[in-house]
């Protein structure tokens, strides 16, 4: 069914029309009715919900990144296509859940962590401001974000071993 | 061999080549002695962490994937193939796309920690792909965003040193110059801060005087009262000396923070308006008022901690003096004080700033509320606004109680320990007393000191803190007044009289230079013509006003005011000649006549009725209960955006500017206020060189000429007749605009 708001309308793909194709790590779209796109650039509406959803896809070589149209739910795409989609979501979004905290220090109004995480183990600075630099996301889930504008998750504080989670709900004031 | 010259200008590139990585590239026919350009990235082609080199040599670009024990070649491009590069942000990372045959091929992504160096990059490979090879090769990996000191990676980026590198003794040096003035006086407070201390070791003393000598059977009863008229004059001089000493401190910090804030206001007005950009106004506001306050309070604060160091040094001193053993026993409860105070940091701090977040949190909510009550009310949102207050509000109640909670917890043990200490001293002492080693007066003035001895001791354990605090927001003082202002030209090139023509010649510039906004952009405007520069958003409108007004300095290219440089010609000068109308006008707080006359304060009021009449002010100036003597601006009367439009149109017709800048003048205003507006711009365009930027076509009718900007580069120009004639991106605008406009006629009507 497609939303209709008086003259807006959501421009859906139909994923039995179009296909995605990697190319090293670049990511094209032809569609059927002929239309070629030799790099296209994938956005999440919605990334925090971590599905499937609502997937803009824009044409890269535009100057604006102007949008072909959204995929209502790209589960929905051909095999090959969904995983070609899938890659490229996962290279745009580099998000590191942390499963371990290592060492977490206040200096000079900065924290410094140091921690391990789905990607492997890291280090990284975020400025000592919770309430611009921790998001909430959820119960005993937060994202954080550092001074380079990096992204990083506690999927579930609770479910961090005891003394991460003291360090981390002291330093965090949570 | 020959001594390779790309090797010596980055001599250290081929050392941190990975071996695997030089074996690989040999493979491809690459020479690693030849290699003239290399960054690594963080992150493997699977999006994991990893590593892959970008390797740039004469002709060729290569992308080399290592995995430690093997290296794959990833990419291939001959240099002189690559028409286009960029980086485009992802999120956490971010990647390189390099354009190749018209076609855009990503290389590869890195994380956010390598973003200048490959921003870098693409800027190179751009420049090369428009100027050709003979372009220098940049080292991508100088990185202007690290510590001077020891090269980690700012996080401030208000800084040049890292708060962990600031030089102590350097920054102490710089603060005592600053504090000469106040010479006099801080001697004058160390001196009674001593006296203080030696005040403070007396009535101890005396106590044990009164105990061992007069209260004795057998004692000198006579002496009774002239021990508690020593006792009581010791306490009136103390406080005193307090009094006094708390006088001048409060009066030195005072004069010293707001002498720095004055110096730091001094400096602002030299500063390169970038300075502003690069640093948000919150920022700025931070560093001359939060900053300076805290200075303040830092400078009584470590007042006190001198007045503590004398008292613990004269009071360890003093009891080791009256009995060396007994002394000994002080010691035992002092690392429990030592203890109990840092724990106190580390205990109690978290449950203050939990408490200090959720009352943020409250406060904001509060505030967005009040703010969008109608929304509120007008989506009918009253009561979940209402719970999310309730819940806000439960969350600080929550907070609130566990600090009292743990406050509660911890103030008796803290006190227990003190007491604890004293109890050690009783039975030791005690014991010593019925030995007759010490006498019953002895006992009490130790007991007397060891109360005044643990206060400052744990008072001390905050002083390294302290001491950081301080260096650290000097050294951010320090930092803004280094900040170099605005270069001057040595010598004023032309004088007066100007007659206005403007040429932009070659003219590139970037706000970020690896972001170019305006490409290589030519044209010129005669003395009195009026030119329109359109464009879609972001096409650079606003930054060519930038660069003429000086606000910036060209990257590249030139523009020449009368066959002049801007750069060559004074300050002032340049923007004395051009009168500026912004969108949102500026009022500074002050009378509608100060503002009117704000860059001609001399003016007579006859010359600014005159104005305002010009600008179409005059009606509603004069119809306001203090006419021209209303108060406006920062807390003033509530001018209409088109009051205030006109108000600033008055100011630029008073300053009779050579050339006249319409930065869209009439953009935020309804169509009544501004064809006023109109009318009172056309009285002030006549004879003047203008440039009008604009939204709605319809107030360039009566334009020389038109420009049409896009992404930065000239798209075309002529008179409106001639671009309408041609139907290309002018007239495109003016379609899609008139659609806009019958739409408009159509509501209007209704």
């Amino acid at each position: 069914m497609q939303a209709d708001y008086g003259t807006l309308q959501l421009n859906y793909l139909d994923p039995n029309a179009v296909h995605f194709c990697r190319q090293g790590e670049t990511i094209a779209m032809t569609s059927d009715d002929g239309q070629s796109y030799p790099r296209v650039v994938l956005r999440n509406c919605f990334p925090m919900d971590r599905d499937s959803r609502y997937l803009s896809v824009r044409d890269a070589t535009s100057e604006d990144y102007d949008e072909i149209g959204i995929i209502q739910d790209y589960r929905d795409l051909p095999e090959a296509d969904r995983e070609a989609v899938a890659t490229e979501i996962a290279l745009f979004y580099f998000v590191p859940r942390i499963s371990r905290v290592r060492s977490l220090k206040n200096e000079f109004g900065f924290l410094y962590w140091e921690v391990d995480s789905d990607k492997g183990p890291l280090e990284f600075v975020m400025r000592d401001n919770v309430i611009h630099y921790v998001r909430p996301v959820g119960p005993d889930h937060y994202m954080l974000i550092d001074v380079n504008r990096a992204r990083y998750e506690i999927m579930d504080l609770s479910a961090l071993d005891k003394r991460d989670q003291k360090l981390v709900r002291r330093y965090l004031s949570l | 061999m020959d001594e390779n010259k790309a090797n010596d200008e980055h001599p250290f590139l081929v050392a941190e080549l990975p071996t695997p990585v030089i074996r690989r590239l040999r493979s491809e026919q690459g020479e690693s002695d030849r290699i003239r350009l290399a960054v690594r990235s963080d992150l493997a082609p699977d999006g994991q962490f990893g590593e892959q080199w970008l390797l740039i040599d004469e002709q060729t670009l290569w992308v080399i994937e290592n995995s430690g024990s093997q290296a794959l070649l990833r990419y291939r491009y001959a240099l002189d193939d690559i028409t286009h590069s960029k980086v485009e942000r992802c999120v956490g990372n971010a990647l390189m796309q390099v354009t190749v045959d018209e076609r855009p091929q990503v290389l590869l992504h890195y994380t956010n920690d390598l973003m200048d160096q490959f921003g870098r990059v693409a800027h190179y490979l751009c420049q090369r792909a428009e100027d050709g090879p003979e372009m220098p090769v940049p080292d991508p990996n100088v990185n202007n965003n690290r510590c001077l000191v020891c090269g980690r990676h700012l996080l401030d980026s208000t800084t040049t040193i890292c708060p962990k590198c600031v030089q102590g003794s350097k920054v102490a040096r710089r603060l005592v110059d600053l504090a000469r003035p106040y010479w006099g006086t801080m001697v004058l407070i160390i001196g009674l801060l001593v006296v203080g201390t030696a005040l403070d070791l007396m009535p101890p003393y005396l106590t044990r005087v009164l105990i061992d000598d007069v209260l004795q059977p057998g004692g000198q009863a006579q002496l009774l009262v002239w021990v508690v008229l020593g006792l009581l004059g010791v306490r009136v001089v103390r406080v005193a000396d307090t009094v006094v000493t708390n006088w001048l401190t409060t009066n030195v910090s005072a004069r010293f923070t707001a002498g720095i804030r004055a110096k730091l206001f001094a400096h602002l007005r030299t500063l390169p308006i970038d300075y502003f950009d690069k640093n948000q106004v919150g920022r700025v506001m931070t560093r001359i008022n939060t900053d300076t306050n805290e200075l303040q309070g830092l400078v009584t604060q470590i007042t006190r901690f001198a007045l503590n160091i004398m008292l613990v040094i004269g009071i360890g001193a003093v009891l080791f003096a009256m009995s060396p053993s007994l002394g000994l026993y002080v010691l035992i409860p002092t690392p429990f004080v030592i203890a109990a105070a840092l724990l106190y940091y580390r205990y109690m701090r978290p449950h203050f700033k939990r408490v200090w977040i959720s009352r943020w949190r409250l406060n904001a909510m509060l505030s967005t509320f009040l703010s969008g009550v109608r929304v509120v009310r007008a989506f009918a949102q009253d009561e979940r606004e209402e719970s999310r207050y309730t819940e806000r509000n439960d969350r600080l109640l929550d907070n609130t109680l566990q600090v009292d909670l743990a406050w509660a917890k911890f103030f008796p043990l803290v006190s227990f320990a003190f007491a604890a200490g004293g109890l050690i001293i009783w039975y030791a002492g005690g014991k010593a007393v019925l030995a007759e080693r010490i006498t019953l007066g002895t006992l009490m003035a130790f007991i007397g000191y060891l109360g005044m001895f643990y206060g400052p001791l744990s008072n001390l354990t905050q002083i390294s803190q302290a001491m950081n605090r301080f260096l650290t927001i000097s050294q951010r003082i320090f930092e803004m007044l280094d900040e170099k202002p605005q270069a001057r030209p040595e010598v004023p090139v032309v004088t007066r009289g100007l007659d206005g023509e403007i040429v932009f010649d070659r003219v590139s510039f970037g706000y970020d230079p690896y972001y170019p906004v305006i490409k290589n952009l030519s044209f010129t405007i005669k003395p009195g013509e009026m030119v329109g520069v359109v464009g879609h958003s972001g096409a650079g409108k606003t930054t060519l006003i930038n660069l003429l007004c000086r606000f910036y300095d060209v990257t590249s290219g030139s523009i020449r005011i009368d066959g002049v440089d801007i750069r060559d010609l004074p300050m002032e000068e340049v923007r004395r000649e051009i009168g500026v109308v912004l969108q949102r006008p500026y009022l500074s707080r002050g009378t509608i006549a100060e503002n009117i006359a704000y860059g001609r304060p001399d003016a007579t009021r006859e010359q600014i009725i005159a104005a305002a009449m010009a600008a179409n002010a005059h009606d509603f100036i004069t119809m306001m209960p203090e006419g021209y003597d209303t108060i406006v601006g920062e807390g003033g009367a509530g001018l209409s955006g088109g009051e205030c439009q006109r108000v600033s149109i008055a100011r630029a017709v008073l300053n009779n500017p050579k050339v006249l800048i319409l930065d869209e003048a009439t953009s935020s205003v309804d169509t009544k206020t501004e064809r006023k507006i109109q009318s009172a711009l056309d009285e002030l365009v006549k004879g003047r060189t203008t440039i009008a930027i604009a939204h709605r076509l319809s107030t360039l009718y009566n334009a020389d000429r038109i420009v049409v900007l896009n992404h930065g580069r000239l798209e075309e120009q002529g008179s409106p007749v001639q671009l309408m004639d041609r139907k290309g991106a002018f007239y495109n605008l003016v379609q899609m605009q008139s659609q806009f406009a019958s739409l408009e006629g159509v509501v209007a009507s209704v």
